[in-house]
């Protein structure tokens, strides 16, 4: 299926930040993790907690589900998501790792019709759930999933995977990253011909379990230890104690945006969390909850005001409305700060889909 | 004679390969088309209807998902358009109330509304009733403030061509509805039911009484942005209200340019 295929109609606007030198730590950090350097390096450099994230989810290390169900949650939660950019990368890699392109092209036009074992469909359709968030997942859904023999490990795993999925496709959809270089290369007859030794290179391995860190008095830890065993704990815990470690936004703001999204999703845990976070940040009751009654406060500085709205706006949209909606908001602001709204809101949306574990575990 | 009878027989096994092949390179894309159609059909769908009253219909034909919900209802209607209508040559009414519609749906959809329902030269909007909508009252009066708004730029344009202006009324009004799939086998649409829907088209009739364009309830007003200026108006009995109602005039919304 060609990618306009996928999505009739899609407008994908120009990349809101401009590619920058990348410095040379930055690169062997990422090739050290995904093994290459792709182009959405030279468009996050930036902001490194971001380049770090997005190349941490990208390795999508698990222990408890088969490794080739992740490259197919990636897709499928990425053409639901209507991302252009993840998608198209997804279909290159499945095309490089050998699968054959009638089952792509089945898999892209209805996964519940493709060769699919009835457990691969469910997990599908589980991480679909969990990304559209409307309504989220409940304990009917967890137990079809344990139907199909997945332990709740691998449930929360693939709920992870899905999350991890929501994150990228967030970053790329606001930013409107370019298609990679990788979509035109799997044509190339050079390409072809090496193509069985790249597979080979690239094939997922399964990780051993790991434990989750130890982080009680960090944010969000009690959805990190709920992926308790899964290599996706460290992933989440390394990925959110760097977003708020990074100062391209205050502290304050990036916890009030957390907590819009979490209303907007649903999740009073999250929500919870968030408040406490501000309230730490100096930011009075009393403001949250008109911010979180409202969605605006006199108290908020115009920066806020403006990121508070927009934080509620990723929850549910169409690429070209997120992608003009960031233009607006961070009009006159650099990249790095544009990078970290745009990864401040993916974690939140993230973050407050995995949550539904909290229910459940 | 034995090869060619091995012969004829591979021949007549490959030319059912064949068609075999090309039976089922058909039926793959018919599956497609259907299931690129059922996709399409359930995104259309969804503008109509929550997600999962969507998946019921396509998955067993009718939705017996019944819900009582909290939703925020704008009742929107023309003033003295009757009289207009008599005046109006037919093709003029209605392309006057077309281009008034096409605006009005436009405004809802950028708000987040769902149109649910044109009645004569009225709309009736509902905020929070496909999707939950912690904000739903907000977004009920920014569409409010946007529906004026375009309104005067479709009157700026109608009296250029000689038209006579449109003015209209709005009540908002927030609280409990039964919200699922109502009607008959013949015709069915996803509604909402109960006294908020009453209570806002009778806020939206105070309107001429208050001699405002938009009005909401205090059960909106106590969700609402404190930017949102706001004027009080004296409290009115409605039918099937007990006590009189307060309401609220909706003035303007405070930017930080203002």
């Amino acid at each position: 299926m060609e990618i306009a295929e996928a999505f009739p109609g899609l407008a994908w606007g120009e990349c809101i930040v401009q590619p920058t030198s990348v410095p040379p730590a930055i690169k062997a950090e990422v090739k050290k993790a995904i093994g290459v350097v792709p182009g959405w390096v030279d468009r996050m450099a930036a902001n490194p907690w971001l380049v770090r994230a997005f190349s941490r989810f990208g390795q999508k290390r698990v222990a408890h589900v088969p490794p080739a169900l992740t490259d197919l949650i990636t897709l499928v939660v990425s053409q639901d998501n209507s991302c252009r950019y993840c998608f198209g990368v997804q279909h290159a890699l499945l095309r490089v790792l050998g699968y054959d392109q009638g089952y792509i092209d089945r898999l892209e036009r209805d996964f519940h019709v493709a060769d699919l074992t009835p457990a691969q469909r469910a997990a599908l359709d589980f991480a679909r759930k969990i990304s559209r968030a409307n309504p989220r997942v409940g304990p009917r859904e967890f137990a079809e999933l344990a139907k199909h023999g997945f332990t709740p490990p691998a449930i929360a795993e693939i709920a992870a995977l899905a999350a991890m999925s929501v994150f990228h496709n967030r970053v790329a959809t606001v930013l409107a990253l370019p298609p990679e270089a990788l979509e035109t290369m799997v044509d190339q007859r050079l390409f072809k011909m090496l193509r069985p030794l790249i597979a080979w290179r690239m094939r997922r391995q399964p990780v051993p379990p790991e434990p989750a860190p130890r982080s009680s008095d960090r944010p969000c830890a009690a959805v990190v230890a709920a992926l308790d065993g899964s290599p996706a704990a460290g992933a989440f815990r390394d990925v959110i104690d760097d977003a708020w470690a990074s100062n391209a936004l205050p502290r304050r703001t990036k916890a009030l945006m957390l907590a819009v999204v979490a209303r907007a999703l649903g999740c009073p845990a999250t929500e919870r969390e968030a408040r406490d976070l501000a309230v730490r940040e100096g930011v009075g009751s009393e403001t949250i909850d008109e911010v979180l009654a409202t969605l605006g406060s006199r108290e908020l500085d115009a920066r806020e005001a403006a990121l508070v709205p927009f934080a509620r706006d990723t929850v549910r949209a169409q690429p070209e409305a997120l992608q003009r909606r960031l233009r607006e908001v961070t009009n006159g602001a650099g990249a790095e700060t544009i990078l970290e709204v745009a990864g401040t809101v993916a974690l939140a949306n993230a973050v407050c889909r995995l949550t539904v574990l909290l229910d459940l575990c | 004679m034995l090869w060619a009878v091995v012969a004829a027989a591979a021949v007549a096994l490959g030319w059912q390969i064949v068609r075999a092949r090309r039976t089922v390179a058909t039926l793959e894309g018919r599956l497609e088309s259907a299931s690129q159609r059922l996709e399409a059909l359930q995104q259309a769908f969804s503008r109509f209807a929550p997600a999962a009253v969507v998946e019921d219909i396509i998955a067993e034909g009718v939705s017996a998902r019944s819900e009582k919900k909290e939703v925020t209802v704008l009742f929107a209607d023309l003033k003295d358009f009757t009289a207009l209508s008599e005046r109006l040559d037919p093709a003029q009414l209605v392309s006057i109330l077309n281009g008034y519609f096409a605006r009005i749906s436009r405004v809802v959809a950028e708000h987040r509304g769902h149109l649910a329902k044109f009645i004569g030269d009225g709309v009736l909007v509902l905020f929070g009733a496909l999707d939950a909508n912690p904000w739903q009252a907000n977004d009920a009066v920014h569409a409010a403030l946007a529906m004026r708004a375009a309104l005067a730029d479709y009157n700026a344009a109608l009296g250029g061509d000689g038209l006579p202006r449109l003015a209209f009324g709005v009540g908002i009004h927030r609280g409990s509805v039964v919200a699922g799939v109502l009607g008959s086998a013949e015709l069915m649409e996803y509604g909402v039911v109960g006294r908020t829907v009453n209570v806002a088209s009778r806020v939206e009739s105070l309107t001429r009484v208050h001699g405002v364009d938009i009005l909401v309830t205090d059960a909106v007003c106590e969700a609402l942005d404190r930017r949102f200026r706001l004027r009080a108006m004296p409290a009115s009995e409605v039918k099937g209200v007990d006590a009189p109602l307060a309401t609220f005039a909706v003035e303007g919304f405070e930017t930080g340019g203002e």
